[in-house]
């Protein structure tokens, strides 16, 4: 095993409310080795988006770094002044932020915005800026006559792919993408997807994929990551995830949803809703929710467990996890 | 289960034959740019349908595809540029007084797509269902409001002290449901959803899908869906149509649309749908986004993204036309192959195999008009 490009250790985010503290990422760990692709799952508030800018260290207030570490190419991210960040920023590692309507400057040309990022971190001729930009554009398959294009004069799918384009202007090695595709049809979705895929393969760099849609990354990624009100519930293969998933907060997700080609069945969801950050039950944090809780759920808040090449925060893998699976019901 | 008491003004009652509700060549063109400009925004052509009595009707396709424009006809939010809604028998388009345009808006309301923002966050949920009741229902008192307002959050799966909760106070999916609480405490016959379920979290989507299933099984209304997810539309729906661009491409029911899709855009929309059950399948790419419909010519506004593409699609738009029991499509080439007998034309082919409930309905064998179920090839 290859030393990981990325090594996230307990981090920990707080924001900070008037009369409390809400706890939004709560000790999670989590390592991408270089060229992996990693999809983290969750529903809107289990602070994927949040772990995402932690590690980009991107937080502002009142969301604050409480504790962990952020091991990139060699260093902790964490200790790093903002002028050793910036420097870093784009050239080592790009963010792919989810509404790229909002992230391009609506009064600039494509081609001067890519100028800007080039400019900031390179020395580099007019002439090749140009060239390097149309060289990006090309790879996410656009037109580089879109160069001199303003963002409202692309559709929704091609400022997504000229925002992916920005983003690899220095090829770094890890690209981060908080939900890029949640904003375009299925059509162009899969089309989307299918080029990072392509993308990454081809200039092998790493990428953590926010997605609120398990289905979207279920084809492209290499392992996922389920959160849960503020942790890791689940961690594994993609294939076997999906084939056999572990945690019964997955196995719910997994039922969320209608097939478009199986049976027609039907489907439960998971009742409820997620927890108030602010008031969490007592022990583990999916039991009010979960079809498999025992007394025990109540009274103990679960570590990760090993079962596997997989990991899962759920005491029905507790003790025998060497043995292999346990607590399956189907 | 409270039956329907209220009067239809005109005294028309359902027409023995004469579905709910029935658009004839229902048409919207928008002007775009100032007041003198020739440019028309074609967003729904001819767009003929019928929904029957406790029926769940999907209306399927992108964004761009003309399926709110719809909605937004059916609810007279705007007059359409030609053709014609019936409901009950009665057309709609020349309902003019106050009473009457009062009385369809009661039998047809809309849910709208975004719970966050179809309610006002400074009044309490129950707000918006007391005024629909004051408003449709004036012959109720203060007490039968309150009955009635938590009978309705009662059907809807909501615990009737949530009428005193603000929206903040809800979740998404909570919020939805009031939405749909709201459209039936005015007793509608159809609900207009709008994308009900497109902004709520993945796990609380089941729910809110099995909801609207229920209010047909129980209250008896009926639904016409808008979605752009084919999956969920299959989920709930008893027959599907399917949008490109303005147009009508495909429609028929549900299973018969997904297992034997005719028009190659319903086949891409399906190749397109992540099933993360199965092993992932290489299919051809295709960027192409739905155009928007400015002026246009003959011809089928597919034919510039579609592989199966002959002379004929650029030069003459295509008329739905019959692909098997009561399964229509526009589309040259699939009319071509049901006429000569052809196995159909796969443009854009999902996964190999299909579930086990699919496997006498793969690729070669079609459904082909009055002789029925053509052998497997």
């Amino acid at each position: 095993m290859t030393d990981p490009l990325l090594e996230v250790k307990d981090l920990t985010v707080d924001y900070q409310a008037e009369y409390a503290d809400v706890r939004a990422l709560d000790h999670v760990s989590l390592s991408v080795a270089p060229g992996e692709f990693l999809g983290v799952v969750g529903e809107s508030g289990c602070g994927k988006s949040t772990m995402l800018f932690a590690i980009a260290q991107l937080l502002s207030p009142p969301a604050v770094l409480i504790g962990g570490s952020v091991r990139f190419t060699g260093k902790d991210m964490v200790r790093l002044t903002e002028a050793e960040l910036r420097h870093m920023r784009w050239r080592d590692y790009a963010v792919v932020m989810q509404s790229a309507m909002n992230a391009l400057n609506p009064m600039k040309t494509v081609a001067a915005q890519f100028a800007d990022a080039i400019r900031a971190h390179a020395k580099m001729t007019g002439k090749e800026i140009r060239n390097r930009s149309a060289e990006v554009l090309r790879l996410v398959g656009i037109d580089p006559a879109h160069l001199d294009s303003y963002p409202h004069q692309l559709s929704g799918g091609m400022r997504q792919r000229t925002m992916i384009a920005m983003a690899l202007l220095f090829t770094p090695q890890l690209v981060l993408m908080d939900e890029p595709t949640s904003a375009l049809d299925v059509v162009a979705q899969r089309a989307l997807m299918r080029q990072i895929k392509e993308l990454q393969v081809q200039l092998g760099f790493a990428v953590i994929f926010v997605t609120h849609d398990m289905s979207v990354v279920s084809h492209y990624s290499d392992r996922v990551m389920v959160m849960y009100a503020g942790q890791t519930a689940e961690v594994g293969g993609t294939r076997r995830m999906f084939t056999s998933p572990l945690h019964p907060y997955t196995r719910g997700l997994m039922d969320a949803f209608p097939s478009i080609r199986g049976n027609r069945r039907e489907l439960t969801g998971i009742p409820g809703s997620p927890p108030d950050l602010g008031h969490l039950p007592s022990g583990c944090r999916f039991m009010p929710r979960c079809p498999d809780a025992m007394p025990e759920c109540a009274a103990r808040s679960p570590e990760m467990f090993a079962v596997d090449e997989a990991q899962v925060r759920c005491l029905l893998y507790d003790g025998q996890a060497h043995q292999g699976r346990i607590g399956e019901t189907a | 289960m409270v039956q329907s008491t209220t009067p239809a003004p005109g005294g028309t009652g359902l027409d023995s034959g004469e579905p709910l509700l029935r658009t004839v060549d229902l048409t919207r063109h928008f002007r775009l740019g100032g007041f003198r400009s020739r440019n028309m925004l074609h967003a729904v052509d001819s767009f003929s349908m019928t929904i029957g009595e406790r029926e769940i009707v999907a209306v399927v396709g992108e964004s761009g595809s003309g399926k709110t424009t719809v909605a937004r006809l059916l609810t007279m939010i705007y007059p359409p540029t030609r053709g014609t809604i019936y409901y009950r028998g009665r057309a709609v388009n020349h309902l003019h007084s106050r009473r009457d345009i009062l009385w369809y808006r009661g039998e047809v309301p809309l849910v709208f797509q975004d719970p966050y923002s179809a309610m006002n966050p400074v009044f309490r949920v129950s707000h918006g269902v007391m005024r629909s009741l004051k408003l449709h229902r004036p012959e109720l008192d203060r007490a039968g409001r309150q009955r009635e307002a938590q009978r309705v959050f009662d059907t809807v799966g909501l615990s009737p002290d949530m009428l005193a909760k603000f929206p903040y106070e809800m979740s998404g999916g909570q919020r939805q449901r009031v939405g749909f609480a709201q459209a039936l405490a005015v007793q509608p016959r159809l609900i207009l959803a709008d994308e009900p379920v497109s902004m709520l979290d993945v796990s609380i989507r089941a729910g809110v899908l099995n909801m609207m299933a229920r209010l047909r099984e129980e209250e008896g209304v009926s639904l016409l869906y808008i979605t752009h997810d084919l999956a969920s539309a299959r989920y709930v729906a008893d027959r599907i149509i399917v949008m490109y661009a303005g147009h009508q491409v495909e429609t028929g029911p549900a299973d018969a649309v997904l297992s034997q899709p005719r028009h190659p855009y319903t086949q891409l929309l399906l190749s397109a749908a992540p099933d993360p059950r199965e092993e992932p399948v290489d299919i051809p790419a295709d960027s192409g986004e739905p155009p928007r419909v400015i002026n246009p010519s003959e011809g089928c506004r597919f034919a510039p993204r579609c592989p199966l593409a002959i002379g004929v699609c650029a030069s003459v738009t295509p008329e739905l036309s019959k692909m098997g029991p009561a399964h229509e499509a526009a589309c040259h080439v699939a009319a071509e192959d049901v006429e000569r007998g052809r196995p159909v034309h796969r443009a854009f082919s999902s996964s190999p195999v299909a579930g086990a409930s699919q496997s006498s309905a793969l690729p070669t064998s079609e459904t082909s008009g009055p002789q029925g179920r053509a052998p497997v090839g």
